[in-house]
């Protein structure tokens, strides 16, 4: 432990600003979270259709490449050649029939065997590796994989359970509620660097007393409001959360009062953004889920949506969406989510103001690391609510933050 | 004598095949633009234009999702009201830095033309950043005696975008 950091009296009612600020807590989260056993986002198994088709991506901080190594079979392996250590492979998505590194050709196959060393023997019986130079001992270092339903996870530990039993039964059925086996195609990617801690990112959508404030577009239109029935839902362990929550109509009321930007007189000029139909069994309309810690799986009235989250450093995060349709859905549904795509991502309606606060929250922490966020909305348990005025899901994460960090 | 024959010639064969005329039309988009005169915007576009700023990736691999998509002017005036009255940002200035036109032979009454456009941002305290690099795809018509965009596509290889994309490019 750095620093001898201690967690603040009030428990679970504060956050500690150094959480979000110091680069040794952050190298621990690294290696304990990122590294330890988790199930991480990779991606989706419909961007590697063929086989030989690869994406890479970021898992923590390491760069990795997700690959179809035979028609059933995904392999994730880190993208660093066993020789000299390059990330060899460049490209973001692309179709080959190994994995060579340019530097000395090196070719490793889809699965990450070593399978070719120039000069392996020498030139004219001279130089070469040495006799007992292994082979099978130098492939590309393979992590564990699992697919649930067109979504492929990764682990770097041998101590992850299974990924259902990572989410836990009532997530499994959050989770397939959405992700219910239908193949999933992509609509496209939006990337965005956001200068704040990567937890903030969890704790934006754990926090729903925000949404219904910060969010002035939601609550005008009736999206998601305060007083529309709604929950919180929190694992056993309270790393993974999700709110639920029913779309309204647009109307005043006692709860629009306390909302000092809420703008009765707006009207859409073209309103087909909010064209929404109802698509999943039951009355809710959102369904956000963050599975810990590397990602968020959105699904707000028709935008279904994967947020990625990849560290860099305790003040910065890559967020990278991936928008996606299901593959037989129509031509209208898919035009209908491209459309409220317009309400997320870095120039959303909605998750612009989540990137600023979360800027702005940065910028409040870096200078106080002694000081600490008050996150007593609701109370100091950790519960599920069926209500939005509430931090419980962020008192939740970090329980366990604390837990496997070790700040008792 | 001279200058009635050019004016006649501009009126009878239209606006569109006047390169000056077209480049007048960027530079007042983009004056209107840098000067955040929001609310004249939407009216340099048709009824119902296309209006994208779109990654690279997604363009190419011809993805629909746009980091901004429009499909008629009402969508850029619904932009405007965002950012108006409900969104929430930290006050930026935005520039925008327009490279040569590359005009193209009209059909069917539209001129494309293409360009390059950098778009830089200032935050308050902060040093400059590009927030965009990126090459514009337009369509201009001519529509009441002026011209108007009708598809406007800014394609972007800066894909890694410095948190939020706030104002139109
Ligand atoms: S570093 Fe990759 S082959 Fe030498
Ligand atoms: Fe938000």
């Amino acid at each position: 432990m750095s620093k001898n950091h201690t967690w603040p009296e009030d428990g679970r009612g504060r956050v500690p600003f150094w959480v979000y600020t110091d680069p040794q807590v952050y190298r621990e989260e690294i290696d304990k979270i990122w590294y330890g056993p988790h199930w991480l986002y990779v991606g989706l198994e419909c961007e590697i259709p063929n086989v030989g088709d690869f994406k890479t991506t970021t898992l923590g901080e390491r760069p990795v490449i997700m690959v179809r190594s035979g028609v059933d079979e995904i392999t994730v392996v880190e993208n660093r050649c066993a020789h000299r250590g390059l990330k060899f492979c460049q490209e973001r998505f692309g179709n080959r029939q190994d994995l060579l590194c340019p530097y000395h050709q090196w070719a490793y196959s889809l699965r990450g065997d070593l399978i070719g060393v120039p000069f392996r023997r020498g030139v004219k019986k001279q130089g070469g590796m040495p006799a007992d130079f292994d082979p099978s001992a130098n492939g590309l270092h393979r992590l564990r994989v699992e697919e649930a339903n067109g979504v492929v996870w990764a682990t770097f530990s041998d101590e992850t359970p299974s990924f259902r039993e990572y989410l836990g039964e009532r997530f499994w059925k959050h989770y397939t509620r959405v992700y219910d086996g239908r193949k999933l195609e992509v609509l496209g990617y939006n990337r965005q660097r956001i200068p704040g801690n990567w937890k903030l990112m969890q704790e934006n959508i754990k926090d729903p007393y925000h949404a219904g404030l910060l969010h002035v577009f939601f609550v005008t239109f009736g999206l998601f409001r305060a007083d529309q029935k709604s929950a919180v839902d929190i694992d056993d362990l309270g790393r993974h959360g999700i709110l639920i929550s029913r779309k309204g109509e647009k109307e005043q009321n006692e709860v629009t009062a306390d909302m000092r930007q809420f703008k009765s007189d707006l009207v859409l000029n073209d309103p087909r953004i909010l064209d929404v139909v109802q698509e999943f069994t039951g009355e809710e309309t959102v369904g956000m889920i963050t599975i810990f810690p590397s990602v968020i799986l959105q699904q707000q009235v028709n935008s279904l949506t994967t947020r990625q989250i990849v560290p860099s450093g305790p003040g910065a995060f890559d967020f990278h969406w991936t928008h996606w349709t299901y593959a037989d859905d129509s031509s209208e549904m898919k035009q209908r989510r491209t459309r409220q795509a317009n309400l997320f991502g870095p120039a959303g309606f909605v998750s612009a103001d989540d990137g600023e606060v979360i800027e702005f929250s940065q910028q409040g922490f870096s200078p106080s690391e002694d000081e600490a966020a008050l996150v007593t909305m609701g109370g100091r348990e950790i519960e599920c609510t069926d209500h939005m005025v509430t931090e419980t899901a962020i008192r939740g994460m970090y329980d366990y933050w604390r837990k496997v960090m070790g700040y008792a | 004598m001279h200058e009635a024959m050019e004016c006649q010639g501009a009126a009878g064969a239209g606006l569109l095949n006047s390169r000056e005329a077209i480049r007048d039309l960027f530079d007042d988009y983009y004056a209107t633009l840098d000067a955040v005169d929001l609310e004249a915007w939407p009216n340099f576009f048709t009824e119902d234009c296309v209006y994208r700023v779109i990654s690279r990736e997604n363009y190419e691999r011809g993805f629909s999702l746009a980091t901004i998509g429009a499909e008629s002017r009402g969508m850029l005036m619904d932009r405007v009201t965002g950012l108006r009255t409900t969104q929430v940002y930290a006050p930026r200035y935005y520039r925008r830095f327009a490279g040569p036109l590359k005009i193209g032979r009209g059909a069917d009454g539209a001129v494309p033309v293409e360009h390059n456009l950098l778009l830089v941002q200032t935050l308050i305290d902060k040093q400059s950043e590009i927030i965009l690099s990126a090459r514009c795809y337009d369509s201009v018509v001519e529509v009441d005696g002026r011209l108007a965009l009708e598809r406007r596509d800014v394609v972007f290889d800066s894909e890694m975008i410095p948190n939020s994309l706030i104002y139109p490019a």
